[in-house]
């Protein structure tokens, strides 16, 4: 190794010294501030005294967070696996390209976009008002492109050889989406569904305004009630400045919400690891 | 089948619809001139966009500045120096990152990142637009490194061996050979987190300070300032439906949504035709 290649190499690693750094800095300091505070009574106590700032169950948020990405995902699934065999099975080219730039299109524009258009639509066109069917229809169109995405990648790694055979069988569209494509592609569309998980999890900026109250809700009433969310308890008590114990909530609930969005990460790596021809 | 394709097409066009026809009052009031003003009081009917434009700019800038060069050397360092399990931990760690939520590394900027400005700077308040770049630059990271580490060892292993076989350099080979094989990869990388730093809201919105005033002199990234999307979520709740507080949000929204918009078609540009046939 000549001198100057590893000078090279030594910047290079002092280069992405501050890239290697934050993530585990990040991640255990969320840890150090929130874990003492997080007890059992806190995750599933019933307490209803939700006062500001007063050390009380987390539960409510936690519920309304899980419901708002069931409800995303069981909104944008069937569309975005529809989307994808319609991309393997009926489209031609031009379509491919439009279906693709639209999802590429759709990524791209920032959530609280979205957020703004649930607003206007929803929340006052359709009258539906500040609701969890609100925040989940928005989430929803967030996650579709990605999980749309993810089912035609999924579709298109499908060995040819299999999709051929199964044709020379004579077998019919429905046939071999049912025997042959489902049975090899379900890790994949596994993945890209607790991936989506993990994304409605996150996305905290457009149901802020059309989905969520600060407090009072222990389980909503109906679709059309506000719910209370996770993401959005962090951002209220995380102002809370003045009030040391409502910071520590917000720190808990981070520590709650971290370790359910790396849960679902860590289901999607391992099916990524299921082989597809197998 | 063809309904869900159909249904996305629809998705986007509606969307850009409404935040037209929401914000066309606003529009209309005031105009071009709503470019220049800086002046956005609510309260006296004076919505100014250029504080807002300007802090959005600033921000996405040094999140760019920090996370291109660190970004590009994590994943240099990652394809080409380190070997298997490191590469998986680094690669396993950017996707942790990337996993964080926004409002957590708000709450860790609020927390931990503004204190420390605040101290190390002798601030009055830690809340400016380098808070915010500095958050962002740590949230656009891992789009850089994970799409440049790609790129990166996507280029072919004969290209490699020609470069060795020619007797160039390690770092001649990264300059000549690497780096420009990979380029059309790692600038969709960085436009796409060029599009992620300018709609990221929660963590901006929580370190920025929301004082809707141009930077004076406009270089000056140490004082509270606000950046679209900060405003947006600031102010949303409080707006009236119809009103022309509403609209002008909207406006904020609609040029949002068209900037970003322009930026993903820049970064798929070539890859979609590439990849549909």
């Amino acid at each position: 190794m000549s001198m100057n290649e590893r000078n090279a190499k030594i910047l290079t690693t002092m280069l992405a010294l501050p890239a290697l750094l934050p993530p585990a800095a990040c991640l255990s300091y969320i840890l150090f501030k929130g874990i003492p505070v997080l007890d059992w009574a806190m995750l599933i106590g019933s307490s209803q005294a939700i006062a500001f700032g007063s050390i009380s169950t987390l539960w409510p948020q936690i519920t309304g967070s899980i419901l708002l990405m069931l409800g995303a995902c069981a909104l944008a699934a069937p569309v975005a696996l529809g989307g994808a065999l319609f991309y393997a099975l009926a489209a031609n080219i031009r379509q491919r390209q439009t279906l693709l730039g639209m999802m590429h299109l759709l990524v791209g524009i920032p959530p609280i976009v979205y957020g703004l258009c649930g607003l206007i639509v929803l929340v006052h066109v359709l009258h539906w008002g500040i609701s969890l069917l609100t925040g989940m229809v928005i989430l929803a169109v967030i996650i579709l492109p990605m999980l749309l995405m993810n089912s035609v990648n999924a579709f298109d790694r499908i060995p040819g050889g299999k999709t051929e055979a199964a044709r020379a069988l004579g077998l019919s569209n429905g046939q071999l989406i049912r025997r042959v494509w489902l049975p090899v592609a379900w890790p994949a569309l596994m993945t890209g569904l607790l991936l989506g998980m993990a994304r409605a999890l996150s996305e905290t900026a457009p149901i802020l305004f059309t989905a969520t109250v600060f407090s009072g809700v222990v389980w909503p009433d109906s679709l059309f009630s506000p719910v209370t969310s996770l993401q959005t308890h962090i951002f209220y008590l995380a102002q809370e400045g003045a009030n040391a114990e409502a910071v520590d909530i917000a720190w808990a609930s981070a520590v709650i919400l971290v370790i359910l969005v790396t849960a679902l990460s860590f289901g999607a790596s391992a099916l990524r690891k299921i082989r597809m021809d197998g | 089948m063809r309904a869900s394709a159909l249904i996305s097409l629809i998705v986007v066009m509606l969307m850009l619809w409404f935040l037209v026809q929401q914000s066309w009052p606003y529009w209309q009031h005031y105009g071009l001139g709503s470019f220049v003003s800086g002046d956005w009081y609510p309260y006296e009917s004076l919505f100014g966009l250029a504080a807002a434009i300007i802090g959005s700019f600033w921000a996405a800038l040094i999140a760019l500045a920090i996370a291109i060069p660190t970004g590009l050397a994590a994943a240099v360092m990652s394809s080409e120096i380190l070997s298997g399990p490191w590469r998986n931990l680094i690669r396993g760690s950017m996707e942790l990152l990337a996993g964080i939520p926004s409002v957590v590394y708000g709450l860790l900027g609020l927390w931990l990142l503004l204190p420390f400005l605040q101290s190390s700077l002798h601030l009055l308040t830690g809340h400016n637009l380098l808070a915010a770049g500095l958050l962002l630059s740590v949230m656009i990271l891992p789009t850089i490194m994970v799409m440049a580490q790609d790129a990166l060892s996507e280029v072919s292993a004969s290209q490699r061996d020609a470069a060795a076989s020619l007797g160039m350099g390690w770092s001649a080979r990264l300059w000549r050979i690497l780096l420009p094989q990979a380029w059309p990869g790692i600038r969709s990388g960085i436009l796409l987190a060029l599009g992620r730093a300018l709609g990221e809201t929660m963590a901006v919105m929580l370190v920025v300070g929301s004082m809707d005033r141009i930077p004076e002199p406009f270089y000056n990234l140490l004082s509270p300032a606000q950046t679209l999307t900060s405003r947006i979520g600031r102010e949303i709740g409080e707006s009236a439906f119809g009103s022309m507080h509403f609209s002008a949000l909207m406006a904020c929204g609609l040029l949002l949504a068209l900037v970003t918009i322009a930026i993903s078609l820049l970064a798929h540009m070539h890859t979609d035709s590439a990849r549909a046939t």
